[in-house]
């Protein structure tokens, strides 16, 4: 790879960026242990679950359970499947394998009940906000919206974040608020899974090891070290090893 | 017994007494921190815990085992009182239960359905609620402010909000008793009535550092602390290990929270504490007086009977229990004769902006209370509203930094690139005091929940002067960045904390609850969580919601508040 790695530099970041689009993933070093979603990231030698013998036993059941069993579909049905994949796939950027089964762990929640203490006085349940978003955005797509490419598709995902979408269903469904809804779950699904930590060079479990080393410049021994394109002999030799 | 016949050094008096107050001298009337078992979580001694009959009568039943009503508890235990609390959550055995986990910290939140609305609604659940023994301070950050004095006066001072019918000097021994026993560590605080701390501040981060570098050089002062978490030998409980979970529950023991620093004293003396029980509502005898508390649990309904009923279910609970608590007597729920209860529902502000810097900070490393700042805590004319904000750090997970990540605006690759940017930001955030407003309330929805009862819904608008405040506390944070030298700055708009909803006062026209904690019209029923706060300030309830449930016992057992209540 010719480009160079510097993350000490902001430029990557959209905020700073003239079209606001980062850099193409690609760019990014392939991950050499564990996974990550679609292989890249800024780790490429962390891999968190080669620490769960450090965690307590509990936490690693919950987490490898996680890692370790994408659990079946049981609330959506193949239409929606098919509808809420696509929008799942493009909201967390997930186009090639291997990809955190975002939508299999919504699924898995909703299908069990669990709700997050809080209801719009103008939206429906969760669950049924999920299924309407499905409908939603088919309606919108003027057919099914797995089937768009995918700058059409982008095109309505960026009206349904800013709340822009009103016609048919969305009357019934502010959809500003219904993405909150759904992308709370989304968000929350993509973030607790390990590859995700991989990739985001996140500590994971720490109990009963926590951290020790707080201040500037320091890294616990067992912290994520982030990709750099130093020339190793220079590096070593500033070092003074 | 003299020590010779040298005459003792008034300086040196004066500094053995502050080395004492430096963490050696603990508590003397809590034994909580030496009846937990070094090695294990769960309480050693609930083995041994009271059970009372239902036919008994207790002398108290409270609603809610949390800050307010484990402290209570605690504290009338050991005058001799017999006290049954009810909890509708689990009774939890952190070592068992709890999680290393963010998304697996779910269940220690309020799940149940809730209606919000209003102009600017008040997401619920997550950061604003408790379910199970300990409350929601078994996840809160570990914030431990105390209010100022100006926060018990700011309809005389400020001409906004409320005044209190008590003052600052009312609760600072409360204050201090509550920050020993937690204890709470930090560096000597010179806003609002200066203090100290029982314990010495705790190591800051890289991202605090940087923080710190960014709010001197933009000429804001900030000081490490204050929170919660024991820096130093504290009976059985551990030293912290700056793993950074601290809202997903401290399975070190080192943060504290009422299962740990009140509940196990409270045990010992007597205190029985029914788990899995949820509060349908409050019985009335004839006479007008509460006779007990019935409640939900394992399939059926019982009755607790008690010579009298502290509520300690927090701001949105305590409005509903009361609500849903109807009789010929009280038709539309208990102290609620001229339609106060559940209004006045205050949250704070609490915008969030991060910065980015060259270096890896790792921002979920130690705990997310590091540095906070009260300099913009009182009215300054000259900014163009009433009241101020804090400023705080806080240590964002990636499920929250992927909340904060999408509110400023990205989404796909964009989202992922500032997720794997994760380790190079630092987040600072503000609680800004809204103003207390009539209209902000808590109301019964016409949804009922899983055992049939009436759900509550929670409507909050803003007023031009909340708005104003947020405004200039989120310019503030941002001067504090550009100062730091960020290279890239991301915004989150949220809230943070509840209280009112039940406010105490002066006349029943205008409060739910009199200085007393009295709810108007019932001799024997009180209120003893954040719900009776007028007013909220800058500062993170929980102490003073501990320092509260702390007076409203000494009243109780010195016969001002009893009097009629424990005939």
């Amino acid at each position: 790879m010719s480009v160079a790695l510097d993350f000490r530099s902001a430029d990557h970041l959209p905020n700073l960026r003239e079209d606001g689009i980062p850099p193409p993933p690609e760019r990014l070093p392939r991950q050499r242990r564990g996974i990550t979603p679609q292989m890249h990231g800024r780790y490429p030698d962390y891999d968190v679950l080669a620490h769960a013998g450090h965690w307590d036993e509990v936490t690693r059941r919950v987490v490898l359970r996680r890692a370790e069993q994408t659990p079946p579909m049981r609330f959506f049905d193949a239409r929606e499947q098919r509808t809420l994949r696509a929008f799942c796939d493009l909201v967390t950027a997930q186009d090639a394998e291997p990809k955190i089964p975002v939508l299999e762990m919504v699924d898995a929640k909703l299908a069990a009940g669990q709700l997050d203490g809080y209801r719009h006085h103008d939206m429906p349940e969760d669950p049924r906000t999920w299924r309407l978003v499905a409908v939603g955005l088919d309606e919108t797509a003027g057919g099914s919206f797995a089937d768009l490419d995918g700058a059409d598709a982008s095109r309505i995902v960026s009206r349904f974040a800013a709340g822009e979408l009103c016609d048919g269903v969305w009357r019934q469904l502010p959809s500003r608020k219904a993405w909150g809804v759904v992308m709370r779950g989304v968000l929350s699904a993509f973030y607790s899974h390990p590859w995700a930590w991989n990739e985001i060079g996140y500590g994971g479990p720490a109990y009963p090891r926590g951290y020790m080393r707080l201040g500037v410049g320091q890294r616990d021994p067992h912290q994520a070290a982030e990709a750099r394109d130093d020339d190793p002999v220079r590096a070593v030799e500033q070092a003074g090893l | 017994m003299r020590a010779g016949n040298r005459r003792a050094d008034p300086l040196e008096i004066r500094r053995r007494a502050r080395l004492m107050a430096k963490g050696s001298a603990g508590p003397t009337d809590n034994d909580s921190r030496f009846l937990l078992d070094p090695h294990r979580r769960g309480l050693p001694n609930v083995s041994r815990m009271a059970r009372y009959g239902e036919g008994d009568e207790v002398d108290l039943v409270v609603v809610g085992a949390g800050a307010g009503g484990l402290t209570l508890a605690q504290r009338l235990a050991r005058r001799g009182w017999r006290v049954v609390v009810l909890e509708s959550g689990p009774f939890w055995d952190p070592d068992r239960d709890w999680v290393s986990d963010e998304a697996g910290a779910s269940k220690l939140y309020w799940n149940e359905p809730r209606v919000i609305g209003g102009e600017d609604p008040v997401e619920l659940g997550k950061n604003n609620s408790g379910h199970g023994v300990g409350g929601s301070m078994v996840h809160y950050a570990g914030y431990a402010p105390r209010f100022h004095p100006s926060d018990f006066r700011t309809r005389s001072a400020d001409g906004v909000g409320a005044d209190w019918p008590i003052s600052y000097q009312d609760l600072k021994p409360h204050y201090e008793r509550i920050e020993a026993e937690l204890p709470v560590a930090g560096q000597r605080w010179p806003w609002g009535d200066p203090h100290g701390y029982p314990h010495a501040p705790h190591p800051i981060s890289a991202g605090a550092q940087r923080a710190r570098d960014g709010a001197r050089a933009a000429g804001i002062d900030v000081r490490v602390g204050p929170v919660a978490i024991a820096n130093g030998p504290f009976g059985n409980r551990p030293h912290c290990i700056y793993r950074g979970f601290c809202l997903q529950g401290c399975k070190v023991n080192a943060k504290a929270s009422p299962l740990i620093t009140h509940l196990p004293d409270a045990i010992e003396h007597g205190v029985e504490v029914r788990a899995d029980s949820h509060a349908v509502s409050i019985e009335i005898a004839t006479g007008g007086r509460a006779s007990g508390v019935a409640y939900q649990a394992g399939g059926g309904l019982h009755l607790q009977r008690a010579a009298a009923v502290a509520v300690a279910g927090y701001s949105i609970e305590t409005p509903r229990l009361l609500l849903n608590s109807t009789s010929s007597r009280f038709p539309d729920g208990i102290g609620n004769q001229y339609d106060q209860v559940g209004r006045y529902l205050m949250v704070q502000g609490a915008p969030q902006v991060a910065g980015r810097f060259p270096e890896l900070l790792g921002m979920y490393k130690g705990p997310p209370p590091e540095i906070s700042s009260e300099q913009f805590y009182e009215t300054d004319e000259s900014r163009g509203f009433a009241r101020g904000f804090a400023i705080q750090t806080v240590g964002p997970q990636p499920i929250a930094w992927a909340e904060h990540v999408l509110a400023d605006g990205h989404w796909g690759q964009a989202l992922r690139e500032y997720m794997r940017d994760y380790n190079h930001w630092f987040t600072l955030g503000a609680l800004c005091e809204l103003l207390p407003r009539a209209e902000n309330r808590v109301t019964l929805a016409d949804e009922k929940d899983a055992r049939g009862i009436p759900v509550a819904r929670v409507d909050y608008s803003q007023c031009d002067n909340d708005r104003a405040n947020i405004a200039y506390a989120k310019a503030t944070l941002h001067r504090i960045w550009e100062a730091a030298g960020a290279q890239d700055v991301l915004t989150i708009d949220r809230y943070a904390h509840l209280v009112g909803g039940c406010r105490m006062g002066r006349s029943p026209h205008d409060s739910v609850v009199d200085a007393d904690h009295r709810v108007w019209g019932l001799a024997n029923v009180f209120i003893a969580d954040g719900s009776v706060m007028p007013t909220q300030g800058s500062a993170n309830p929980a102490l003073t919601i501990m320092a509260l449930a702390s007076r409203l016992a000494e009243r109780l057992t010195a016969g001002h508040a009893a009097g009629s209540a424990v005939a």
